[in-house]
C-alpha cells in the first residue's frame, strides 16, 4: 500500500507536469526559424552545442564513486550502530580514514580545481 | 480503508506541493520587497500573475532539441519533488508513505535531481544551457556526499532509516541542538538541490538563464513550479530531520510541521536574496575541502552523542 501510494503520487505529479505543457501548447504554432536560433548574445552558432566539451572536474567524479560505494555500507551500519557500540565506531572510523587519505591526495593533485 | 490509506495521503502531498510552491513565490516576493527590490503588485498576486502569463505565453524552441527529454525534464523534476514530500511525516498517524527506508528514498531523489537537471540543460541543444548543465553536475556530485553524511547522522540516534522514527527519536531534544553542524550543512544542500540563490549555478544570470535560457511559456512554468516544489519538499525533510517534525507543545502535529516548514523556507529564501552566488570554479573545492570534512565531524559528533 505504501509503495502504491508513492507510485500514484509520482505518476500524478509527472502527468500534471506533462499535461500542463501539452494542454497549453497543443494549439500553439511553432516559432519561426530565426526565432529558434540559440541565444548567444547575438552571435551566430558556429558549432553544434553537443560538440566537444571539456569536463574539467572529471577526476572528481571518479573520486565520488568511491564514496558512493561507501554509502551502501553506511545505510545498514546506521541502523545497527547503537547496538554494536564502539565496534561500529572503529570499523567505520578506519574506513572513513582510508577514504579521507584519498581526498587529501586528490586535493594535493588538484582534483578539485577547475581551471 | 482506501480513503484513509490511499486518497488522503495523495491529496495531502499534492495539496502541500501546490500551496507550498505558491507560498515560496509569495515569501520570496515579500523578502525581495522588504530588501528594496522594485515591486509591481502585491506579493500575494504576483506568483499567480506570473504563472498565468507563462501559461499563455508562446513557447520558444531551439532548432533541433531532444524533444522528449526536453519536455520530460521539468515534469520529472516535479515528480521527484512530490516523491520526496511523500516520505515526510505529518503526525504519528498521518504519514503519506511510511517506508522503512525513507531516508534512502530521499537520498535517491537528491541523486536523480542531478540527472534531471542535466537532462534539462542537455536536451535544449544550445550552448549556454549545456554549460549550465555541466556546471550543475559538478555541484550535484559534490553536495550529495555532504547530504548523505548529515542524514546518516540523524539516522544514528533513531537506529532507523525511517523519517517517522527519526522524528520520534527527537522527543527529548531536537537534532538541531544535538547535532549543531547538521542543519546549516543540510540547508546548503537544499540550496544546491534547487540551485537557489548562492548555489544557482545551473540557471544563473551570467549564463542568461543557464539550462532554462531557451525555455519559455508552459515548460518554463512547470520548471519554475518544480523548483519551488522541490524547495517545499526539502523544507519538509529538513523540518522532520532536524527540527523535530510534528513534535511541539499545545498545537496539533501537522500544524507544527507547517510552521517549521515555513521557517525553513523563509530562512532559505532570505539566504537566497542576501548571499551572492559562489564562483563555480571555487564551488567544488569549497564542497570537498571545507564542507565535506565538516560533515565528517558532524557524523562523528552524532555518533558519540548517540552512544553516550
Amino acid at each position: 500500500m505504501e509503495l502504491l501510494t508513492l507510485l500514484i503520487v509520482l505518476l500524478v505529479a509527472l502527468g500534471a507536469g506533462l499535461g500542463v505543457q501539452w494542454l497549453a501548447m497543443c494549439h500553439q504554432t511553432m516559432p519561426t526559424y530565426p526565432q529558434r536560433a540559440p541565444f548567444l548574445g547575438g552571435g551566430l552558432p558556429e558549432t553544434h552545442a553537443w560538440n566537444r566539451y571539456h569536463v574539467r572536474y572529471y577526476p572528481m567524479t571518479l573520486l565520488l564513486i568511491a564514496f558512493e560505494m561507501e554509502m551502501m555500507f553506511m545505510y545498514p551500519w546506521a541502523v545497527v550502530y547503537v547496538e554494536q557500540g564502539m565496534k561500529a565506531v572503529m570499523e567505520m572510523g578506519m574506513f572513513l580514514a582510508i577514504l579521507s587519505v584519498g581526498i587529501v591526495y586528490g586535493w594535493r593533485e588538484g582534483v578539485f580545481k577547475w581551471q | 480503508m482506501i480513503v484513509s490509506e490511499l486518497l488522503l495521503p495523495v491529496f495531502v502531498v499534492l495539496a502541500t506541493l501546490a500551496v507550498g510552491a505558491y507560498l515560496v513565490g509569495v515569501i520570496d516576493g515579500a523578502i525581495g520587497a522588504a530588501l528594496g527590490a522594485p515591486r509591481g503588485q502585491s506579493a500575494w498576486l504576483a506568483p499567480l500573475t506570473q504563472g498565468a502569463w507563462l501559461l499563455t505565453q508562446q513557447a520558444n524552441t531551439t532548432e533541433a532539441p531532444d524533444w522528449r527529454a526536453w519536455r520530460l525534464a521539468p515534469a520529472l523534476y516535479l515528480a521527484l519533488a512530490a516523491t520526496g514530500l511523500a516520505v515526510v511525516p505529518w503526525s504519528p498517524t498521518l504519514i503519506p508513505t511510511d517506508l522503512t527506508t525513507s531516508v534512502v528514498l530521499w537520498g535517491s531523489v537528491e541523486a536523480l535531481a542531478t540527472v534531471v537537471i542535466f537532462l534539462h540543460g542537455w536536451s535544449a541543444n544550445t550552448l549556454l544551457a549545456l554549460i549550465g548543465a555541466y556546471r550543475y553536475v559538478a555541484l550535484g556530485l559534490s553536495y550529495i556526499l555532504i547530504s548523505m553524511f548529515v542524514l546518516i547522522g540523524v539516522a544514528l540516534p533513531a537506529e532507523s532509516l525511517q523519517f517517522s522514527q527519526v522524528v520520534a527519536s527527537q522527543a527529548e531534544m531536537w537534532n538541531v541542538i544535538r547535532q549543531p553542524l547538521g542543519l546549516p550543512l543540510f540547508l546548503i544542500v537544499g540550496l544546491g538541490m534547487t540551485f537557489w540563490g548562492p548555489f544557482n549555478l545551473a540557471d544563473s544570470r551570467d549564463l542568461a538563464g543557464g539550462t532554462a535560457s531557451a525555455v519559455s511559456g508552459p515548460p518554463r512554468l512547470v520548471w519554475n513550479l518544480a523548483r519551488a516544489a522541490m524547495l517545499v519538499a526539502f523544507s519538509g525533510v529538513a523540518a522532520s530531520a532536524f527540527l523535530g517534525g510534528w513534535l511541539g507543545p499545545w498545537l496539533p502535529g501537522p500544524l507544527w510541521m507547517v510552521i517549521k516548514m515555513l521557517v525553513v523556507l523563509a530562512v532559505l529564501l532570505l539566504i537566497g536574496r542576501l548571499v551572492p552566488r559562489v564562483q563555480p570554479e571555487r564551488c567544488v573545492t569549497l564542497m570537498w575541502v571545507v564542507l565535506l570534512p565538516l560533515s565528517f565531524i558532524d557524523l562523528i559528533w552524532a555518533g558519540m552523542e548517540a552512544l553516550l
